[in-house]
């Protein structure tokens, strides 16, 4: 038997809201551990190339914070190892209880935000119940289902790095700001007076479709103005754009300066940063031209490298080894663009599960990292030009058609409570996206939801 | 071939972009000695045929042009170098030129920027608040440092060859019947979209009513065609020789109208003609019958998003001049403000009528 209950301050809401935010860039589900001194949310996104964790402090971050694990004979059926509880939440069903809910003055403002899970197994359904205190007396109350996880880490040892850059989030967003928002990868390198960033995306090179070839930018900025910059002259790597964009964004609303650690292409990069009581890091698999000295000459260069721990007791996993063949099979699924000419694929991230089973199961079962909220998140902040409002409006839009997230199914108070998007006409800007991306949350999302709901 | 230039104007060139982007994906650039010319002419929906004066756009000094023929003719997706072109918005130097990279024809916008907008590094200044002097001094030193950022964007053309554009013409109308100067685009765009909207959330609950009430056997039909009504609105823009204009709306249950007047009806260059031919011209006529009749009117119906993805060119502030061909089309003319050496940009938009 475990319960795990906190309480957060207004300030601790939005900094939840945000983390929520930027997790879900990574992929749709959140995994939530918690341990007797933090809480650790932290999301791995379908490819197994990028891992995002915020571990939250105890002390700095919660008002109140009790976690206990009662120990009894009976199976556990959700991940439960040592003194830690993990489980995985849906970041739709997360995102919508917590966004917009602190509107400070507002008669509605919320004063506190309480959190309890309690887990019984003799129960068939287990609730993460989430109460919001607001002014006039006013309590929301939701309650989420949970499902158990097989939680992995990405083990990055920044001790053993070799480059490392540090800067200001507004810094950094100023350069990511003159990227397409349809490229794909950013490449990144620095020579003698320059930080060189650019973003491309894989060419076209037929005729007709010539010009749907994205826009190609660099920037180039002074080493200067990054707070550190030692970096190896012209060793590139490259990453997913979107992964870079959603931890510039991220950091900037805790105004944290980023610091890069990472050893060569085709080797891991740790972004990290802090926020007060929160610690940030988000471990990304980097492709480029490795170096050649470097190239095992067997098949197994495409293996993994590195280890991955799982949030089982260690003592359990310290010997799993890295060259599991399901983790081959899992490596193999693994779709990427093509790399730029020379250049080895991006290879995931990887590691090792006690739970193989449901750890097997996840990567195929999860739909990749919602693009819908994606692109929504990164119109909103991007592109505020004073001359939106000349931009093409949209007339269909209807107001059930967005998507609400009712965790209950049956709350009776659904009706008020729905969180309905600000009606902003969305400014149009014609890209060589699919449809999809600027649609916003897919249309069978409800779907989703609603058959998961019925499986737990 | 060749082509370079300093850009000037950038937020004139930008927002010029921008509003033709709406339009259509794909635009033809000329690169004249004289003008640069913007064309799109979408498959369906208003056609745009643009010539800017080189200096709106280009510094004259550095606007080189090299080419065996009178031009340099380009084919750009529009929407990527309006997306480029706002990263040399508030630069203190941009430069546009063609290029190749990979056998592939490019522009390159080259842009240098020597200071990060306000408020940059502020992250800095808060430490320095915090921690000792001496850190302060070294983060102030780092900020008043000239910083200079380079950026390219490089955006894929395809070089269009003359025999390819040669038969691309601007479509010939008949004179006007009634050519009036537009209101404020802001407004006529806010009063459109209001229209549009109402109009469009009427269709669909006439269409949810259309499919309850005919049941299973004939809903799928009648559904599909209410639907492709309500996805099209139409409205109608009507205006006479008296100063007013109108525009309105109607479904099968609403119309709703708003009407302008003490519009000008500008005289037309009569250049070319003599007295008599002058007065023999549609609109002269039409200014000959009296405010009050109807038939003084001339109007075309229009598709209502069209209409508003033409009318996001109001982020110029131009002046625009519409001329109404009763029943048939609806041309503007649409004038940036200000003249550079006394030549002046225009855009002339071409907006087919429906048929009721």
């Amino acid at each position: 038997m475990t319960s795990l209950a906190f309480t957060l301050d207004p300030d601790a809401i939005v900094r939840f809201h945000d983390i929520f935010i930027c997790l879900a860039k990574f992929s749709d589900t959140v995994a939530l551990e918690a341990e007797p001194d933090l809480l650790r949310l932290s999301a791995l996104n379908s490819t197994k190339t990028a891992f995002a964790s915020f571990v939250c402090d105890r002390e700095e971050f919660f008002q109140k914070y009790d976690f206990s694990v009662s120990r009894s004979n009976g199976y556990s059926f959700h991940g439960q190892g040592g003194d830690r509880f993990y489980c995985q939440i849906l970041l739709k069903a997360l995102l919508s209880v917590f966004r917009g809910k602190v509107d400070r003055g507002k008669e509605t403002a919320i004063e506190a935000c309480h959190v309890e899970l309690h887990e019984d197994y003799h129960q068939t359904q287990c609730r993460l119940n989430i109460r919001m205190d607001c002014a006039m007396g006013v309590i929301k109350s939701y309650k989420l289902t949970y499902e158990p996880a097989a939680i992995q880490h990405a083990i990055f040892d920044p001790s053993s790095t070799t480059s490392k850059w540090s800067a200001d989030p507004r810094y950094l967003k100023q350069i990511v700001d003159h990227f397409s928002a349809s490229a794909e990868q950013l490449d990144l390198y620095g020579d003698d007076e320059q930080a060189v960033f650019t973003s491309f995306t894989k060419k076209i090179t037929d005729g007709d479709e010539l010009l749907k070839n994205p826009i190609h930018t660099s920037v180039a900025a002074t080493k200067a103005d990054f707070e550190e910059f030692s970096v190896e002259d012209n060793m590139h790597i490259t990453i997913n754009l979107k992964d870079f964009k959603a931890v510039v964004f991220h950091a900037e609303t805790g105004m944290a300066t980023i610091t890069a650690q990472y050893t060569r292409p085709c080797k891991p990069i740790q972004l990290a940063y802090k926020i007060p009581g929160i610690k940030a890091e988000f471990t990304l698999m980097t492709r480029g031209e490795a170096d050649p000295d470097d190239t095992p000459s067997s098949s197994r260069a495409t293996m993994p490298q590195l280890s991955r721990r799982t949030a089982a007791p260690v003592s359990t996993t310290a010997q799993a080894s890295t060259t599991d063949a399901s983790f081959r099979a899992m490596t193999e699924n693994t779709p990427m663009p093509p790399p730029p000419p020379r250049n080895r694929p991006l290879r995931p991230l990887h590691g090792s599960s006690t739970q193989d089973r449901l750890s097997r199961n996840s990567p195929t079962n999860r739909p990749s990292a919602s693009a819908a909220s994606e692109s929504m998140e990164f119109d909103s902040l991007f592109v505020s030009q004073d001359d939106d409002r000349w931009d093409e409006m949209i007339t269909n839009e209807e107001p059930q058609d967005i998507l609400g997230w009712d965790a209950t199914g049956q709350t009776p108070l659904e009706g008020t409570l729905r969180d309905a998007e600000p009606d902003f006409p969305k400014p149009k800007r014609r890209r060589n996206q699919t449809a999809e991306d600027d649609l916003g949350i897919p249309p069978n999302a409800t779907h989703i939801t609603g058959s998961r709901h019925g499986s737990l | 071939m060749r082509f370079k230039a300093q850009l000037k104007n950038t937020s004139v060139f930008y927002k010029l972009t921008a509003s033709l982007s709406s339009l259509g994906k794909i635009c033809w650039m000329r690169l004249e000695h004289d003008v640069v010319r913007f064309t799109i002419i979408p498959e369906q929906g208003t056609q745009v045929w643009s010539q800017i004066p080189v200096e709106t756009i280009f510094d004259e000094e550095s606007y080189a042009l090299q080419s065996n023929s009178d031009g340099i003719n380009i084919e750009v997706n529009i929407s990527i170098l309006n997306r480029a072109l706002r990263s040399a918005m508030g630069a203190t130097h941009a430069q546009l030129r063609l290029t190749k990279k990979d056998k592939y024809p490019l522009l390159a916008l080259t842009v240098l920027t020597t200071e990060w907008t306000e408020g940059n590094m502020a992250l800095a200044t808060d430490k320095s608040v915090q921690s000792d002097t001496t850190t302060g001094e070294v983060i102030g030193g780092r900020r008043a440092r000239d910083r200079e950022t380079r950026i390219t964007q490089e955006i894929p053309i395809k070089i269009l060859h003359e025999g390819t554009v040669e038969d691309l013409h601007e479509p010939h109308c008949p004179d006007p019947d009634v050519h009036i100067i537009l209101p404020g685009l802001a407004q006529l765009k806010s009063i459109s979209d209001r229209f549009t909207k109402i109009a469009a959330s009427d269709a669909k609950g006439g269409q949810m009513g259309v499919v309850a009430a005919d049941g299973a056997s004939t809903a799928t039909g009648s559904g599909a065609a209410a639907l492709s009504a309500s996805s099209a609105p139409k409205l109608e823009l009507s205006a006479n020789m008296h100063g007013k204009l109108r525009l309105s709306i109607s479904t099968d249950d609403l119309k709703i109208a708003s009407s302008w007047s003490g519009l000008v009806n500008p005289p037309l260059d009569p250049g070319h003609l003599n007295r008599d031919e002058y007065s023999q011209l549609p609109s002269e006529r039409m200014r000959e019958v009296g405010d009050d009749d109807e038939s003084g009117w001339a109007r075309v119906r229009i598709d209502a998003k069209d209409w508003g993805r033409v009318l996001s060119v109001g982020r110029l502030s131009p002046k625009v001049v519409a001329c109404f061909i009763n029943d048939m089309a609806l041309v503007l003319y649409v004038y940036l403000p200000g003249s550079w050496n006394g030549e002046e940009s225009c855009l002339t938009y071409y907006i087919n009528s429906f048929t009721t």
